[in-house]
């Protein structure tokens, strides 16, 4: 690293940055730590005149709120379930990307599609392929109209149809469609991410492995994957902070209710309850939950970046 | 590390400076407080903004209607944008408060308004409406700034005292254009078999039955909106709701309350009726659904501002497959109807300038008043006008004449809305009512579906009540 | 003799044949795998893609038809005609174009100060830096309107432009892409007195290309992505921006109906151009993305 002799030039570049970010970031961050310190802080009631306790009481009203703690849930089920799930089908399609020459491209961007467009709307897409219309499934006096495209799919292996997303929907069924839309939007991102490091491994290594006949799959154990390895560190670490803050997915598919009719806000989110708040004007609350949630995301960065540190090979 | 913590320190410093010179600048500037100036309007070149929610087909009669109006006040420009939906104004207002950029007349439900005063923000219309002083409009004809009696009377009860269901008596809004929940049926289905249109709960019941045994592969009623009609049956059965009462403003956890939920849970669980939520569809789709073997209803309850929707598609001859009955919805007790109402209202914003205040009042007057934009209005977007006159516009009687089951269905269900003007009510609106709102939808909707065994559903129910009254009161 | 040669022959054949199998049957479920995939990624397209062509009425069918029984591409002119998309181009593009151009100046001037010179604090600054990745952007809304509004920035573009000026996730990026640049090559400039910028020029900012056009690409995405911002700062239809605009074709408040199709056709307009881009760019934004990822 080379010590500049004129410090300050360094702070001439950064100052910029650093000037937009104290208005536009820092400033917030610093009025979220007032209005979460403010006790049942709301913008238009400030307006009007009211005035605040300063004190936590914010905070603990939102650990202490019932569905805190679902959302919670949510959050970090969806985050261990999605995150090493995407990781390995996109580390799966990159090493087979990487393998084949005819339709390579063609099929690159087909993998790179989701990128471009907006979630929510690709989230209504996905809603209306689960969604079963119809009274009382799986009850006494079912009548189904029509049970969907997917469905309509795993009917032709002689499969019941399942109550995916709507009323009396079971947990672990709007779990299922979540984690395939999840994944299916982070593919291509890593898909990209994966093939571009795997299209960077020197060829000599693999040329190395021919002559002493390794297996395939050592090739991939021993070779691939460590020379990978920073690669999937970084995507991983990506997910996790993109997997907590998860929102749209959830708004896409089950709408802004998050969660089957009948049993609205069961699969909220943090984010969510952040919207929430913010939506029922109790900026005071939603600041509380949004500090708590920045720590939660710091102490889980943490720890991946620690144990990517010791796993990772350059 | 030393060094983290200097660097650590002056960051927060420079912060320090920027909080200090920021919140100087952004300090919040004093809510302005309307007073009627002295010579009341004078004339004077104001534009004044407008948010709503309509589409381009309204936004054309909207746009004839301010040319109109500014034939007679031609200094008054009117600039007026659609934000999203109800919910999307609302947001965009209240951050907009926060800076003092709100518009000057904007679209509002009563619970918006509730929000609005928690700033102070929404002026008070008495002032106006009592006003006797004198303008000379640009035509050289003269009107009073404020409401003639007879103009008073002329608004449909119901819809007049929404604007003033704030608990303090004055008025904050008048209303532009309503809607209520009507029951379509299929008049072809009913006449073939002789069955009688329901007009209270318990012949609805009976009907129900007496449908699904002529059709076993049919759910007899759809119901479109679950919290409509849970807050509708509180007020049929006079069961308490919510109130304005600040200490206490969640009251619908009360017997009789968990005894009519239970009974639409029986109904459901027996196939009799559905809802938009519960189904997974609009229950329009249903109900002009004609496919043989095809899932149907032959009743739909849903909003008048949707009847258009309800009408089943034309076959390749032109003839429709069915012709549609409007009705009342089913009553309590029929000597006491009630059906709620819903649809746009109109408030003015506090602003810094009092001539815009009045100007829109001027603005908000006419809106409300003309015969010729409430006929229009109302012909274009399927709503009822909000007063009487309207339905002596030539053009709207020769609308309503023409009222039939097919084609004609919007003037059948305008003329159901405009023959039970009596019933209409609207609960109570704080700030915080559509918490309760969407809470009562959600526990019908989990009360009517959720898997529970015979003998746990009443703690079951009771259960969910409970749910939804801490979420109100943890929400508000 | 002969016969065992041939015996032996055989066997290397036989081999080789396995082999020769065993690899074809590998890359046809190679294939098989990709293809699978390709189809589940391309469905919900498809889906999309057919429904706005439907008329509404088809659409809100009990059994939902795999393809339109009429085409009704009156739906995107539906689309279009809802707003003046003219404008809403040109407005996106403006804001587009300017705030990717300002965005890489800053980003380029930073990421070099954090991958080139030693300065006391560096890295305490730039985990403060990471860490403000970290909380969710929606909490700034209401702050940097009353900041916007205080500086007089309503209904202009500035609004649109400034406040995202910064991203610490491209920083980030860059920062990555620079390091792996050998230091020596920036040593041997000053020796020959290359002053920084000309240094940044010439050999720096040729060198990560590819993570700046990726910079770029995502810059824009947001551009014509962003929604609730543009709304709130800049009401007035002439300072739309596209998303805004098209909003508009979706929501039928008077009847509470949804003309979805009419929506799919507005969103297939907003994805496109995304999309054509991306098909031109595709080697430049493989390569920059997949740097980033190196030394991470």
């Amino acid at each position: 690293m080379v010590e500049s002799k004129h410090k300050w030039k360094a702070w001439l570049y950064l100052s910029p940055a650093i000037v937009l970010l104290l208005i536009f970031t820092v400033w917030p961050i610093i009025n979220t730590l007032r209005m979460a310190m403010l006790e049942g802080y709301n913008g238009t009631a400030e307006l009007g005149g009211a005035a605040f306790n300063f004190g936590i009481g914010n905070f603990v009203k939102v650990v202490q709120y019932a569905k805190f703690l679902t959302c919670l849930k949510n959050t970090l089920l969806l985050c261990v379930l999605t995150v090493p799930l995407s990781t390995v089908i996109a580390l799966l399609i990159a090493v087979c990307l990487n393998s084949i020459k005819p339709l390579q491209r063609l099929l690159q961007t087909i993998f790179f599609l989701p990128y471009v467009t907006n979630s929510i709307a690709i989230g209504m897409v996905f809603a209306t392929m689960f969604n079963i219309i119809g009274n009382n499934i799986g009850g006494e006096n079912q009548l189904i109209t029509t049970a969907g495209v997917i469905n309509n799919f795993i009917g032709l292996f002689g499969v019941d149809p399942i109550n995916w997303i709507n009323a009396g929907s079971a947990y672990w069924a709007n779990i299922t469609v979540l984690v395939i839309y999840i994944v299916w939007d982070a593919l291509p991102f890593k898909i990209l991410i994966f093939l571009g490091g795997l299209q960077s491994i020197n060829k000599q290594y693999y040329d190395a492995a021919k002559i002493d006949s390794t297996p395939k799959i050592r090739v991939f154990t021993r070779i691939t994957l460590p020379l990978l390895s920073p690669m999937v560190a970084y995507a991983v670490i990506t997910a996790f902070i993109g997997g907590f803050k998860e929102y749209s997915s959830i708004v896409g598919i089950f709408g802004e209710k998050m969660g089957p009719a009948g049993d609205q806000f069961r699969l909220n989110t943090m984010v969510g309850f952040i919207y929430d708040s913010l939506a029922s004007n109790q900026q005071g609350l939603a600041s509380a939950a949004a500090l708590i949630l920045f720590c939660i995301i710091f102490a889980v960065t943490m720890v991946n970046l620690y144990v990517s540190k010791k796993n990772t090979h350059y | 590390m030393k060094r983290m913590k200097r660097v650590l320190v002056s960051m927060l410093l420079i912060a320090a400076m920027l909080l200090s010179v920021l919140s100087l600048a952004s300090c919040r500037k004093e809510m302005p407080n309307f007073e009627m100036p002295e010579g009341g309007y004078d004339g004077s070149e104001v534009t004044i903004v407008f948010y709503h929610t309509m589409g381009q087909a309204l936004q054309g009669i909207l746009n004839s209607a301010i040319a109109h109006f500014n034939e007679y006040y031609p200094n008054i420009h009117i600039e007026h944008t659609q934000i999203g939906g109800y919910d999307d104004v609302r947001d965009q207002i209240s951050t907009e408060l926060t800076a003092q950029r709100q518009p000057n007349i904007a679209y509002c439900y009563p619970d918006h308004v509730a929000l609005y005063n928690t700033a102070g923000a929404v002026v008070t219309l008495d002032q106006f409406i009592t006003s006797t002083q004198e303008i000379t409009r640009a035509d050289g004809s003269n009107d009073i700034l404020g409401l003639t009696q007879a103009q008073i009377d002329d608004f449909v009860d119901g819809y007049w005292n929404e604007g003033k269901s704030f608990g303090d008596d004055k008025m904050y809004a008048l209303p532009l254009s309503k809607s209520t929940e009507l029951l379509f049926y299929n008049k072809s289905f009913f006449d073939q078999h002789g069955l009688s249109v329901p007009t209270t709960w318990e012949e609805m019941e009976a009907v129900c039955r007496q449908i699904k045994a002529i059709d076993p592969n049919c759910i007899p009623l759809g119901y479109d909106s679950e919290a409509n009609w849970f807050i509708t049956l509180c007020q049929q059965y006079g069961s308490p709701y919510t109130t304005l009462d600040k200490e206490n403003h969640f009251l619908f956890d009360n017997d009789t309350n968990v005894n009519f939920v239970k009974e639409l849970r029986s109904w459901y669980k027996e196939g009799l009726v559905t809802t938009q939520e519960i189904y997974g569809a609009y229950t329009s789709t249903l109900f002009t659904a004609q496919g043989e073997g095809e899932v149907k209803s032959y009743m739909s309850i849903g909003s008048s501002g949707g009847t258009v929707h309800q009408l089943p598609s034309q076959d390749g001859d032109g003839k429709y497959p069915f012709e549609v009955g409007i009705a009342s919805i089913p009553q309590v007790n029929p000597q006491k109807a009630y059906a709620i109402s819903q649809g746009p209202s109109l408030c003015i914003f506090q602003n810094e300038n009092p001539q815009e205040v009045i100007a829109s009042w001027i603005f908000m007057k006419y809106l409300t008043t003309d015969v010729g934009f409430q006929a229009d209005f109302s012909m274009a977007s399927g709503y009822v006008p909000v007063i009487e006159s309207a339905k002596n516009d030539p053009y709207y009687q020769n609308f309503l004449s023409k009222a039939d089951g097919f084609d004609h269905i919007a003037a059948l269900g305008a003329s159901i809305c405009l023959a039970q003007k009596d019933a209409y009510f609207t609960s109570p609106a704080f700030n915080g009512s559509t918490v309760a709102r969407e809470q009562v939808g959600a526990l019908l909707q989990k009360c009517m579906s959720a898997e529970w065994s015979e003998d746990k559903v009443d703690a079951e129910i009771r259960k969910v009540f409970k749910d939804a009254i801490d979420e109100c009161k943890y929400r508000s | 003799m002969t016969n065992n040669v041939s015996m032996a022959e055989k066997d290397i054949q036989k081999v080789s044949a396995q082999q020769r199998v065993l690899k074809i049957l590998s890359q046809v479920l190679v294939y098989a795998f990709l293809l699978t995939a390709a189809l589940t990624v391309l469905f919900p397209f498809y889906w999309m893609l057919i429904s706005s062509v439907k008329s509404l009425a088809e659409y809100e069918l009990a059994v939902p038809t795999f393809f339109p029984r009429k085409f009704q591409f009156f739906n995107y002119v539906e689309a279009f005609n809802t707003a003046n998309l003219g404008r809403l181009f040109l407005n996106t593009l403006f804001v587009g174009v300017v705030s990717t151009v300002l965005s890489l100046i800053i980003t380029v001037l930073s990421a070099f100060a954090f991958a080139r010179l030693e300065f006391k604090g560096k890295n305490a600054l730039f985990a403060a830096l990471l860490a403000t990745m970290m909380i969710p952007g929606e909490l700034f809304t209401i702050t940097n309107y009353l900041t916007v509004d205080a500086f007089g920035w309503m209904n202009t573009f500035t609004a649109l432009i400034v406040p995202f000026l910064v991203s610490v996730f491209y920083i980030y990026l860059l920062k990555q892409n620079f390091m792996q640049i050998p230091n020596e090559l920036y040593l041997a400039a000053k020796v020959d007195g290359t002053t920084d910028l000309k240094y940044l020029w010439k050999v720096m900012i040729p060198l990560a290309l590819p993570t700046l056009i990726s910079i770029t690409i995502l810059k824009m995405m947001g551009a014509w992505n962003s929604y609730i911002w543009p709304r709130l700062v800049a009401n007035d239809p002439d300072m739309q921006l596209i998303t805004n605009g098209l909003r508009n074709a979706f929501t039928d408040v008077n009847s509470g109906k949804t003309n979805i199709p009419v929506q799919m056709a507005a969103v297939a307009i907003v994805s496109f151009p995304l999309f054509l881009v991306f098909i031109f760019l595709r080697k430049y934004i493989m390569k920059g993305v997949s740097r980033s990822g190196i030394k991470g």
